[in-house]
């Protein structure tokens, strides 16, 4: 079978099975489908990288079998095999002593190959099947949480999987508009009802995997119950690559956007960038705060995607790529506390800055690219969608002043949660709770992805022009990119690092020696020895503020979870349908003769 | 003449009747005898792939004798009939050990079994009659077969609604065999379509009433929603493997199958019929499934399933257009496939733990890890998650409609579809993924043929999902079968 020889099969079909194999490990040898996913994930990184390099190509191996990869699918092929090889190599040590490693990496490596298979489609039923099978494999690693995290399993997989159905419909709108369902040759203008409703039902699969609102609410669920590496991998990064790639296919290759439907974009990325951050800033438990943040960051994305300008649309795919840097990088740092401290509630966590040292300064450099401050990668994608929100305003319309500040007020909300995050895991005072005095720094295979990640962080910054965006993303938007605005990285960046030296040299030059000790106060008071200041509070008060107290009450009913509303309605319809079934045998008598009847009469006519 | 063919019938019948007369004081023959019965029958079923001839039972020539017709559909669904029993009584071997008879259980078995495969080789209308009588009676009494007060009343319940549909069927079969003087299907279908030449297309008004008796009656045999009632009753009370007969197969024969066979080959479909058969397919599907996802009981539950699935596929028959009607028969195959896994799995849960109560279970992931892991497969299955079968059908279900231009039956599909999702999760969730409920300990270990029958329908699960890769241009089971209905009225 020549066929499969081709480079393109490899990276799926290696994983696949390596991670039946894995399944089929006896118990005792568990430790070693650890390796095997961490040796098969390394490989699909050095498999996908001449496909990453070269030129764009086809792969038709039989009628409706077709596989391509290009620039954009080329490097969200690489990002994807680089996270999952990251992400094994910190399960590692993660999943040590856990019961369920074997069922997990093999789940793992499925997920890589589902992934594999869904970037490298040319047809969009094979996109579908791979697609649906990445539900599926994050319902199977959702669950792995245990009984705590059922809920959120299932709540995950059916948004995922209606989203996926919704899918099917949109795909049959396009066969039937073009007779075709090869994706490179697709250009469908958006002039029909039909076409919209193709286009919104690719939309929406995109949002639903990514956590775009409103179909995010499964995102902090599933940050909250499943256990760490698989949000880190899945909801944080891999989710986040295949929903934007998705949504950069369908509205740069697969349709020809038109006004509405930018706007349409830009209304969702905005919402969702601000109203995902304002849930992020009163939570208390880390990874759901964190995940929060997941679904705020996605608003960007679209946002950038949703301008249709190149420099808009390659800011969107950027952002995309740094988040899902810093972003697994959080979750890397707080699986690494929870594995030593066994919470993430930030009530009961604090000082671990002094213990922790590696684990900390990764999340703070983490912290601050999320929160967009340059000159870390955060920031510099974020002033790519910034100019190209305004440069899509020349053109249409005064809205894009609510877009800009939306975003930019979003990206100081991120910047205040986030300042709660490192204030209360790793500065505060050591809490009660915690005994500082046995906790030590996390392994090896648990820091070497997370300092990696931390690292990127800081180059997809400083050198973003000549490293990422000249070789990743620029070739992968079709049309030239224009910079209107001014960022030069790397004189920005000495200035700053100047400034901070000065700070520095004046700090020790004036201050040193003359620095006075005095207990915690609060007010002029002095505190307690029983109480704690521990910052989390005083985020608290955002939700007394006027009208916001009513908007935090009606989210905290799940009155905008697009999942409890749904099943409210559909059980409405349970309810009457019941109430009908009485189970009275003469009743269902009269619905035979009344069918009969209702039948004749119709055949007569 | 393929001499294969009547055996399809005689074995089973046979051994229906051999099996209480040597086995009164013999513990051991009628689960060996009645498992070796479905083996050959199952294995001859594969022989049968690619074949089609009328067989003249005893040479007798047509009018005088009796015809059997093996046809492409013929042929696809005496595979699954006689697979899927295969199934059945390998799990009734370890399964039926609660019940008193087993003797009775499998005589009863394989009469229902004759009855099925006679009703699908048939080519003549009264025979027809008798043989889904047939398969009726055995199964009102199997599902019974508890003796328990909900038993019975299920069984009552069944048995009124189905002889209402037996009076309907018989009427029909009288009404067309006055006015065409035959009772051969071939026969009947060129007179009403030369009867219909001469009255300039309409037809006379006793085939219109007949016609409607027959819809009538099939629909109330398919469940087909509004005639739908006795179902639930009858698949819950049922033992396990009838249930998975009932659901997996039963439904489809007598129901399904013959209501495809003559409004495509007998009547002749027209647009009318197609609107009718799409509007009790979309019925039953979006009622069954809203029925389903309140109910608790995990066999009621899947039973209202079996509705909302008959729905897909009779809906896609509706369609009429040749996807529409691959997709059906597809559908048709991995819902007997899924849905009898999923009694089964069902049966095993209340076999281990004594109840079926989602309420009540919980953690059997950990406790009974087979069960589990095919419930899974079942439940992806059918709620259409590649790369399950079910989703393949599913998907050409919905593309079928979008092509044949019903946009509004696309989305209704991929209402139900999601509906179907959330119902399964939700099984999924309370019965194996939430902390037990009872203490681990009381729960019984799964025997090893129980165990071994839900493998074996697992791995069709993924197995039957290969059709797809051939595109249906392979002239194997779909596409012949699809081909008997496409190709509209049956000669001689």
């Amino acid at each position: 079978m020549e066929i499969f020889q081709h480079p393109f099969l490899y990276p799926i079909l290696l994983p696949l099975a390596s991670g039946l194999l894995c399944l089929l490990l006896p118990k005792i040898l568990s430790r070693v489908s650890g390796w095997i996913a961490v040796i098969i994930s390394a490989f699909t990184v050095y498999l996908v990288w001449p496909l990453f390099m070269s030129e764009p190509q086809t792969l038709d191996l039989i009628a409706n079998f077709s596989f391509k990869v290009d620039k954009l699918s080329g490097f969200i092929l690489l990002a994807t095999t680089i996270f999952g090889f990251l992400i094994s190599l910190y399960s590692l040590g993660f999943m040590k002593k856990k019961i369920y490693q074997n069922k997990y990496f093999a789940y793992l490596l499925w997920t890589i190959a589902a992934a594999c298979g869904a970037l490298l489609a040319n047809e969009l039923i094979i996109l579908l099947s791979f697609w649906g099978f990445l539900g599926f494999t994050l319902y199977l690693m959702i669950a792995l949480g245990g009984a705590q995290a059922s809920s959120a399993a299932k709540k995950t997989f059916i948004i995922i999987g209606a989203t996926d159905s919704l899918l099917i419909l949109g795909i049959g709108l396009v066969w039937i508009i073009t007779g075709s369902t090869r994706m490179d040759g697709l250009a469908i203008p958006l002039n029909h009802p039909h076409t919209y409703i193709a286009f919104l039902t690719f939309a929406i699969a995109a949002f639903a995997k990514a956590g775009a609102m409103p179909f995010h609410t499964w995102v902090p669920d599933c940050g909250e119950k499943a256990p760490t590496p698989v949000t880190a991998f899945l909801p944080a990064s891999l989710d986040k690559l295949l929903g934007i790639y998705l949504l950069a296919r369908t509205a740069n290759d697969l349709f020809v956007m038109n006004w509405a439907m930018n706007t349409l974009l830009m209304v969702v990325g905005a919402t969702t960038v601000l109203l995902a951050v304002m849930m992020a800033l009163v939570q208390h438990d880390l990874k759901r705060l964190l995940s929060y943040h997941a679904v705020s960051q996605v608003g960007y994305m679209v946002l950038g995607i949703g301008t249709g300008i190149p420099i808009g649309i390659a800011g969107g795919l950027f952002h995309m790529l740094n988040h899902a840097v810093y972003k697994s990088c959080l979750f890397l740092c707080t699986g690494a506390v929870e594995t030593k401290t066994k919470t993430t509630d930030m009530d009961k966590l604090g000082g671990l800055a002094k213990v922790m040292p590696i684990t900390f300064i990764c999340c703070l450099i983490a912290s601050l690219s999320i929160a967009g401050i340059p000159p870390f990668n955060g920031f510099a994608s974020k002033w790519m969608v910034y100019q190209g929100i305004i440069d899509a305003g020349k053109s249409s319309g005064g809205l894009w002043i609510i877009w800009l500040a939306v975003a930019m007020l979003g990206s100081a909300l991120t910047l205040a949660s986030f300042v709660k995050v490192l204030h209360a895991t790793f500065l505060r005072k050591p809490s009660a709770e915690v005994k500082q005095n046995t906790i030590r720094e996390v392994g090896l295979s648990m820091t070497i992805p997370m300092i990696i990640l931390a690292v990127t962080c800081v180059l997809f910054g400083v050198l973003a022009y000549r490293l990422p965006l000249n070789h990743i993303i620029l070739p992968a938007v079709k049309d030239t990119v224009a910079f209107t605005g001014i960022w030069w990285a790397g004189p920005a960046t000495f200035l700053l690092l100047v400034g901070i030296i000065v700070g520095f040299v004046l700090y020790f030059l004036g201050n040193k020696g003359k620095v006075r000790m005095v207990s915690t106060y609060i007010g002029g008071e002095s505190l307690p020895a029983d109480e704690e200041v521990t910052g989390i509070d005083f985020y608290k008060t955002i939700q007394d503020i006027n009208p916001l107290n009513a908007l935090y009450k009606m989210a905290e009913k799940n009155f905008f979870d697009i999942y409890d509303v749904g099943t409210k309605f559909i059980f409405l319809f349970v309810e009457g349908l019941r109430h009908v079934h009485t189970g009275r045998l003469p009743w269902y008598l009269s619905w035979v003769v009344g069918g009969l009847l209702i039948l004749l009469i119709f055949l007569r006519s | 003449m393929n001499h294969l063919i009547p055996l399809f019938i005689a074995v089973p019948l046979g051994a229906a009747f051999f099996i209480p007369l040597v086995s009164r004081h013999v513990k051991w023959v009628p689960d060996v005898f009645g498992n070796l019965t479905m083996f050959s029958l199952a294995a001859m079923s594969f022989y049968t792939i690619g074949q089609s001839e009328v067989y003249h039972l005893g040479a007798w020539q047509t009018p005088i004798g009796i015809d059997l017709r093996l046809d492409g559909l013929s042929s696809l669904l005496l595979i699954a009939i006689n697979v899927i029993g295969l199934a059945a009584t390998l799990y009734s071997v370890a399964y039926m050990r609660i019940f008193t008879s087993k003797l009775r259980y499998y005589s009863l078995f394989l009469i229902m079994v004759t009855g099925m495969n006679g009703v699908v080789l048939t080519a003549d209308l009264f025979n027809l009659y008798i043989f889904m009588e047939m398969a009726a009676i055995a199964s009102y009494a199997l599902v019974g077969f508890g003796c328990e007060h909900e038993e019975l009343e299920a069984s009552f319940k069944y048995l009124v609604l189905g002889s209402l549909a037996t009076l309907f069927v018989l009427i029909g079969v009288a009404l067309l065999y006055g006015m065409t003087g035959s009772l051969n299907m071939a026969q009947v279908a060129t007179s009403m379509q030369s009867a219909a030449q001469a009255a300039q297309g309409t037809m006379a008004k006793p085939y219109i009433f007949a016609l409607g008796l027959f819809i009538c009656g099939f629909a109330l045999k398919s469940a087909l929603v509004p005639f739908h009632a006795w179902l639930p009753d009858a698949y819950q009370s049922a033992p396990a493997p009838i249930s998975a007969m009932l659901s997996g197969v039963l439904t489809k024969t007598i129901g399904v199958y013959v209501l495809a066979r003559l409004l495509f080959n007998v009547f002749g479909i027209s647009q009318q019929l197609l609107l009718i058969l799409q509007i009790l397919g979309a019925l039953s599907m979006v009622v069954g499934v809203l029925l389903a996802i309140g109910q608790w009981d995990m066999k009621r539950l899947f039973a209202y399933h079996s509705i909302s699935q008959i729905g897909y596929v009779v809906l896609a028959l509706g369609l009429g257009t040749p996807l529409g009607i691959i997709g059906g028969l597809y559908h048709l195959v991995n819902h007997s496939v899924f849905k009898s896994l999923l009694f089964l799995n069902a049966g095993a849960v209340e076999y281990s733990t004594g109840t079926r109560d989602l309420k009540r279970l919980g953690g059997l992931n950990q406790a009974l890890p087979i069960t589990g892991k095919t419930s899974l497969v079942a439940s992806m299955s059918i709620a259409g998650i590649p790369p399950f079968n079910g989703f393949w059908s599913k998907l050409i279900i919905i593309i079928a409609c979008v092509q044949a231009g019903y946009y509004w039956l696309a989305a209704w599909a991929v209402f139900v579809s999601l509906v179907t999702l959330a119902s399964f999760l939700k099984v999924q969730k309370y019965a194996f993924l939430d902390a037990a409920k009872m203490a681990l300990a009381k729960i019984q270990h799964t025997p090893f043929f129980m165990g071994l029958s839900m493998v074996v329908l697992a791995i069709l699960c993924v197995v039957t999902s290969l059709a797809v890769l051939s595109g249906f241009d392979a002239p194997v089971l779909i596409a012949p079968a699809a081909d008997v209905l496409i190709k509209g009225l049956i000669t001689l």
